[in-house]
C-alpha cells in the first residue's frame, strides 16, 4: 500500500511542487512568480521551500540579475518522483483502492 | 491517512496550480512576441510617415522581421520538446493569416492606403480576441483596447493617421505586452 508523502502533503508545499512539476525538467520558477502562482506570502513560501530543499525535493539557486537578487526554485528528479507517487496515491484513495 | 474527499480536494488544488502555471507560461511567451510586434509596427508607421512612397516595402520588411522573430521566440521559448511543432504551427498560422488578409483587402475589397492602414491591425486584433477565448482574458483586453483606439484614429486622426497609429497601435501592443508579463 502506497503512503502519502508527509513532506509534500502540506497544502502550500503541495502547491509549490505542483507548480514546479508542471514545468519541463530543469526549468525553475523565480521566487516572486512562485509566490504569485501559489498565493503564498514571502515568509511562508521561504519556510516551505527550505523544508522541500532539506528533503532534496527542490534545488534553490540564488543569483544577482543586475543589482537585484533573484532566487530560482527547481524541482529535482527526486522531487518529481516523490510528487508523481504522491499524486498516484491520491488517485488510489479516490478510486477506493486504499482505506 | 486521508479520506477520498480530502484526496479529491488535494487533486483539485494541484489542477488549479497546473492551470495557473500553463497560463503564466503562455503569457510570458506571448508577451515577448507582442512587445516585439509593438516596437516593429511603431518603427514601421514612423518610417511610412517619413517615406510614404516606400510603404509597401516598409511593411513587407516589418512583417518578415516580425514573423521570423515570432517563430524564433516560439522555438526557443523553453516549452520543451513540443517547441519545434509549436513554431511550425505558428508559421502556418501567419501564412494563412496573410493570405486571407491579402485576399480580403486587395482582391475582394480593393482597399485604399488609408483603409489598408487600419485593416491589418484590426484583422490582427480579431485573432488576439479569438486567442483570448482559449488562452486567457489578457488577449481580449489588448484586442478591445487596441481596436477601439485604431477605429478612433481612422475616423478622427486625419492626415496624422500614421503618427496616431504609431502611438495607439504600436504603443498599445508594447504596453499590453508588458502588462501581460505582470499578470
Amino acid at each position: 500500500m502506497a503512503e502519502l508523502d508527509e513532506i509534500i502533503h502540506q497544502p502550500l508545499r503541495l502547491r509549490i511542487m505542483a507548480a514546479l512539476h508542471a514545468l519541463p525538467a530543469s526549468t525553475g520558477l523565480e521566487f516572486a512568480r512562485l509566490k504569485k502562482l501559489t498565493g503564498a506570502t514571502d515568509g511562508n513560501l521561504g519556510a516551505h521551500i527550505e523544508t522541500l530543499a532539506r528533503a532534496g525535493y527542490v534545488a534553490v539557486d540564488k543569483a544577482f540579475v543586475g543589482k537585484k537578487p533573484q532566487t530560482t526554485v527547481t524541482a529535482t528528479a527526486a522531487g518529481r518522483g516523490a510528487f508523481a507517487r504522491h499524486v498516484a496515491t491520491l488517485q488510489e484513495i479516490i478510486a477506493g483502492k486504499q482505506p | 491517512m486521508i479520506d477520498s474527499q480530502q484526496a479529491s480536494a488535494a487533486l483539485n488544488d494541484i489542477n488549479d496550480v497546473v492551470h495557473r502555471v500553463r497560463q503564466s507560461r503562455i503569457y510570458q511567451n506571448a508577451s515577448l512576441i507582442i512587445v516585439m510586434w509593438g516596437a516593429l509596427v511603431f518603427v514601421g508607421y514612423l518610417a511610412n510617415y517619413t517615406w510614404p512612397p516606400q510603404g509597401y516595402t516598409i511593411w513587407a520588411v516589418v512583417d518578415l522581421i516580425g514573423i521570423a522573430g515570432s517563430i524564433a521566440i516560439a522555438a526557443f521559448s523553453g516549452i520543451g520538446p513540443g517547441a519545434g511543432a509549436y513554431a511550425l504551427r505558428l508559421l502556418v498560422a501567419f501564412l494563412l493569416f496573410i493570405a486571407f488578409g491579402i485576399f480580403c483587402s486587395a482582391v475582394l475589397g480593393h482597399f485604399g492606403p488609408r483603409q489598408m492602414l487600419v485593416f491589418w491591425p484590426l484583422f490582427t486584433m480579431l485573432f488576439y480576441a479569438l486567442a483570448g477565448l482559449w488562452f486567457g482574458y489578457a488577449f481580449i483586453v489588448i484586442a478591445l483596447c487596441s481596436s477601439a483606439l485604431i477605429v478612433t484614429a481612422y475616423f478622427y486622426a486625419g492626415p496624422a493617421l500614421l503618427l496616431w497609429m504609431a502611438v495607439v497601435h504600436g504603443g498599445a501592443l508594447i504596453l499590453g505586452g508588458l502588462w501581460m508579463r505582470r499578470i
